[in-house]
Formats: structure tokens, C-alpha cells, sequence
């Protein structure tokens, strides 16, 4: 096993001395290009107050290519489809050296924020959110609740349970 | 070289097989597109030519539980097929199928699907009398 490169232990570091307000990403003890992240829905959107699980991966190649990442945690988003893979351009095209794990989730954060129907993964939520946006953002924050709000919080909120419809998805 | 995780070494075979970037004679796909954990999938397989498989084509269900790659897939035939590495309900026999038995973590669904393909056209497999078209176990 080659020595892991310098640049992957300065981003680690930083990840953990300097963290992102509302993201934590942590490196596995068994594989240190492997690690778990869990992102806040940003306020204002949808998927506010959510914590979201992804998986990101650094292949041999990074920083030359991109890193790997996808959501665990079910999310309800016209650029993220049933496997929780991501359309982003940073993590494809316009992916660049330059460019850090950190700016990566940002960027995913950013996502969350501004969904693009016009750019989309999941055709069917895109279709749903172009056709009823609002009945589109109420299911996203059905889901949130649903997949990304801990059991112990939900009762801490003030969301009337009997209310909530079922979800067609 | 480091270690791939199971779970994007498996959105890469997934990417590969939508994208139709692997061999024709075999082809795969997720059992349920919902499914994260990306468990159970299904496999086929064109039987090869100058055989009694020819024009044939096989359905398979491969299991790759957690243990994957480090671990072979658990391959089972849902096509009834006459093959000495399967037994009498399908399922594909790691003692007598060298791709299981060697496993190596470099292998994938589709190394499986191709090396099976590659059995059933061996000198011996070839002339085995086939159960009817179309019959499952």
C-alpha cells in the first residue's frame, strides 16, 4: 500500500481543525480514502434542519480526478437520483486540481439549497418539480422529516404527524 | 494501490452496465433501482454460438452482500441450464467454478457472467443436452 499522499493528509487535517459549518466529514480508521459525511439541510430549503449521510471516496488518481460521492440518507431532489448519485458539474466536467473535498460539499450543500430541474438526475422528481413546485417542495420536506430527522427531534417539532400525506414515490 | 470501497465498486460495475460499455454477450442490472445497498442484481447471458446454448439466453440473480469484493458474489441460474458447475437448483458452485473459487478483488459481475459464457462453450459443456427453452428452476 503506497504512503498516503501529502495533499489527502492536509485536506483531512483541515477537514477536521477547520470544519465547514454544517458539514462533518470524517475519515474511516480502515480506509483513509474512504470517508463519512454528514451534511445540514440548508435553512430556507427544503431539506432544512436534515442531516444527510453520504459516502465520498478519493480514487488513486485524485486530485487528478475527481472524488467519488453519493447520499445515503434518501432525499427527494431533481439532481440526486434513487442511488444517491449526484449531478454536479464539479464532480464531473468541470472538475479541476484546484478543487478540494471541501469545495466539493460545499457545492453539494449549495445543491440542496438551489435545486436545477433543468439539469436533472432523477427525471421524475425534475418532471414533478417543473410541473407543481410547490407540491414538489412539500414532498421534499415530507422526506426529510421521513429519512433525515432523527425520531428523538420529530418530537420536538411542531409538525402535526396526522397531516403528513404518503409519499406516491 | 488502495482499496475501492464496496459500495463505489459497485456504482462503477453499475455505471458500466448501464452505459453498455461491457461485453455483448452478457449484460446486468440492479433487481430494484431503489435498492442503495446495490445487494441483489440481475445477470444474462447469451448462450455462444456452435453450441446446444446458441440462440439461448440465460437469467441469473447475483447476491453481492457486504462482503463484496473481498468475497465472490453468491451467483444463482434462474434459467435451467445443464452446466457441471450448477447444481440441480441453479445455483453456481464455488468449488467447481474456478472464477468463485480464486476469487480476486479485482473481479467483477461481468468477469463472472463471461467466464460462465466461457464455460458453457468449452469442448465438453458444449454438446451437454439443455432442458426445453425457456424452462426455470
Amino acid at each position: 500500500m503506497a504512503a498516503l499522499p501529502k495533499r489527502i493528509i492536509k485536506e483531512t487535517e483541515r477537514l477536521v481543525s477547520d470544519p465547514v459549518p454544517g458539514i462533518i466529514a470524517t475519515p474511516s480508521e480502515d480506509n483513509l480514502r474512504y470517508f463519512e459525511v454528514t451534511i445540514i439541510g440548508p435553512n430556507q430549503s427544503p431539506y432544512a434542519k436534515g442531516k444527510f449521510k453520504l459516502e465520498l471516496y478519493l480514487p488513486d488518481d485524485y486530485p487528478m480526478c475527481a472524488p467519488k460521492v453519493r447520499f445515503l440518507t434518501k432525499i427527494y431532489h431533481p439532481n440526486i437520483d434513487k442511488l444517491g448519485r449526484i449531478c454536479l458539474d464539479v464532480l464531473k466536467d468541470n472538475w479541476s486540481p484546484a478543487l478540494q473535498i471541501r469545495t466539493i460539499l460545499l457545492s453539494i450543500q449549495a445543491l440542496l439549497g438551489a435545486p436545477n430541474p433543468d439539469d436533472p438526475l432523477a427525471n421524475d422528481v425534475a418532471q414533478d418539480w417543473k410541473s407543481d413546485e410547490k407540491k414538489a417542495i412539500e414532498v421534499a420536506k415530507e422526506w426529510t422529516a421521513k429519512y433525515a430527522i432523527d425520531e428523538t427531534e420529530k418530537t420536538n417539532d411542531d409538525k402535526d404527524e396526522s397531516t403528513t400525506k404518503e409519499s406516491t414515490q | 494501490m488502495s482499496k475501492i470501497p464496496r459500495n463505489f465498486k459497485l456504482l462503477e460495475e453499475l455505471e458500466k452496465g448501464e452505459k453498455g460499455l461491457g461485453a455483448e454477450s452478457i449484460s446486468y442490472g440492479l433487481t430494484n433501482q431503489d435498492d442503495i445497498t446495490m445487494t441483489y442484481w440481475n445477470g444474462t447471458i447469451l448462450g455462444p454460438p456452435h453450441s446446444n446454448h446458441e440462440n439461448r439466453i440465460y437469467s441469473l440473480n447475483i447476491i453481492c452482500d457486504e462482503s463484496y469484493p473481498d468475497k465472490p458474489p453468491i451467483v444463482t441460474f434462474v434459467s435451467k441450464i445443464n452446466l457441471p458447475c450448477v447444481d440441480k437448483n441453479g445455483h453456481v458452485l464455488v468449488e467447481e467454478f474456478d472464477t468463485l473459487k480464486n476469487w480476486k478483488r479485482s473481479y467483477t459481475m461481468e468477469t463472472i457472467l463471461l467466464e460462465l459464457r466461457k464455460s458453457m462453450a468449452s469442448p465438453t459443456n458444449k454438446k451437454l443436452q439443455q432442458p426445453p427453452e425457456g424452462s426455470t428452476y
